[in-house]
């Protein structure tokens, strides 16, 4: 019994020690410089009022570049392979390109979300009393943003792509109708 | 025969005779209740209130979103020739080019550096 009791003492003070030394590794990760806390409170309100003018307008971006984006796919890439399908014509490639598309414009859509979250976030937290909490939020942000940025640039490609399925399309079609 | 109303006396009443207006109320605030938890869960969860302009803060730039920006939709109906994939092409190439105008979000706004809080930046 002593030695279970013993044991189960021995494991509990290994998880609380290795739980501590995981939190101090982290905030160590985390830690600003005094002087790059100084200057967090000391611009609070601009640093504030400059992430509030970039939330405004990454919002408008996001509804703009994803109208774009979704009436492409909808209006566009959707129509040209169903009329390829209707008739009876081979859209495997169009469509590949089409279903990519899609994936991408997904991965934009939920990695502005965790980015707009974060932001938003990082607003309403008290940079004067909490500026390594809102360091780090912004830095989760900033990995964020760069992710939007990547998918942006995808889905530029897949544009790319989808126009390059078509003349390659077009280029058979020529030679078989021929 | 005139229909009778019998009145039962308070003594025979159960709880649920004595307070089925109050139930009635409270299961209705009740339902209330649940239903817009449910709808801001899924107005949360969607990401549709990322593309709520109307939000406090972001209804400045809601006059802004691009409106007249409409796309000649391609029909999914007809012949495919040279012609029909030249149309196709003339009406992808004019939004193809739109979507790729932008280098959206690009650059790096949220650089310590840039939010001057660099003890670097102005070493």
């Amino acid at each position: 019994m002593i030695r279970v009791l013993t044991m189960l003492a021995v494991v509990a003070a290994v998880t609380v020690l290795l739980g501590l030394g995981v939190q101090t590794a982290h905030a160590q990760s985390n830690s600003l410089t005094p002087e790059q806390v100084d200057r967090i409170k000391s611009n609070c309100t601009s640093i504030k009022s400059t992430l509030n003018q970039l939330h405004v307008s990454d919002a408008l971006l996001r509804v703009n570049r994803g109208q774009l984006y979704e009436l492409l796919a909808a209006k566009l890439m959707d129509p040209f392979n169903a009329r390829l399908s209707n008739n009876r014509l081979d859209s495997k490639a169009t469509s590949a390109v089409t279903v990519s598309y899609r994936n991408a414009f997904d991965s934009f859509r939920n990695d502005y979300k965790a980015y707009e979250e974060k932001l938003s976030t990082a607003l309403k937290i008290d940079c004067v009393n909490q500026p390594e909490l809102f360091y780090t939020t912004i830095e989760q942000a900033r990995v964020n943003r760069t992710k939007v940025h990547d998918d942006v640039l995808k889905l530029n490609r897949y544009v790319d792509d989808y126009r390059t399925a078509v003349d390659d399309f077009l280029l058979n079609f020529e030679r078989v109708s021929q | 025969m005139a229909d009778q109303i019998i009145l039962k006396p308070d003594a025979d009443m159960t709880f649920w005779d004595k307070h089925r207006l109050s139930l009635l109320l409270i299961i209705t605030v009740l339902i209330a209740v649940t239903l817009t938890v449910i709808s801001m869960i899924a107005y949360n969860v969607s990401g549709t209130a990322q593309l709520d302009l109307s939000r406090p803060g972001l209804s400045s730039v809601s006059d802004k979103v691009d409106k007249g920006d409409k796309i000649t939709e391609y029909s999914s109906f007809g012949p495919v020739n040279k012609d029909s994939i030249n149309e196709f092409t003339k009406l992808y190439d004019e939004q193809a080019k739109k979507a790729k105008a932008v280098d959206a979000f690009n650059g790096d706004p949220l650089n310590p550096e840039t939010l001057e809080f660099d003890v670097n930046a102005n070493e």
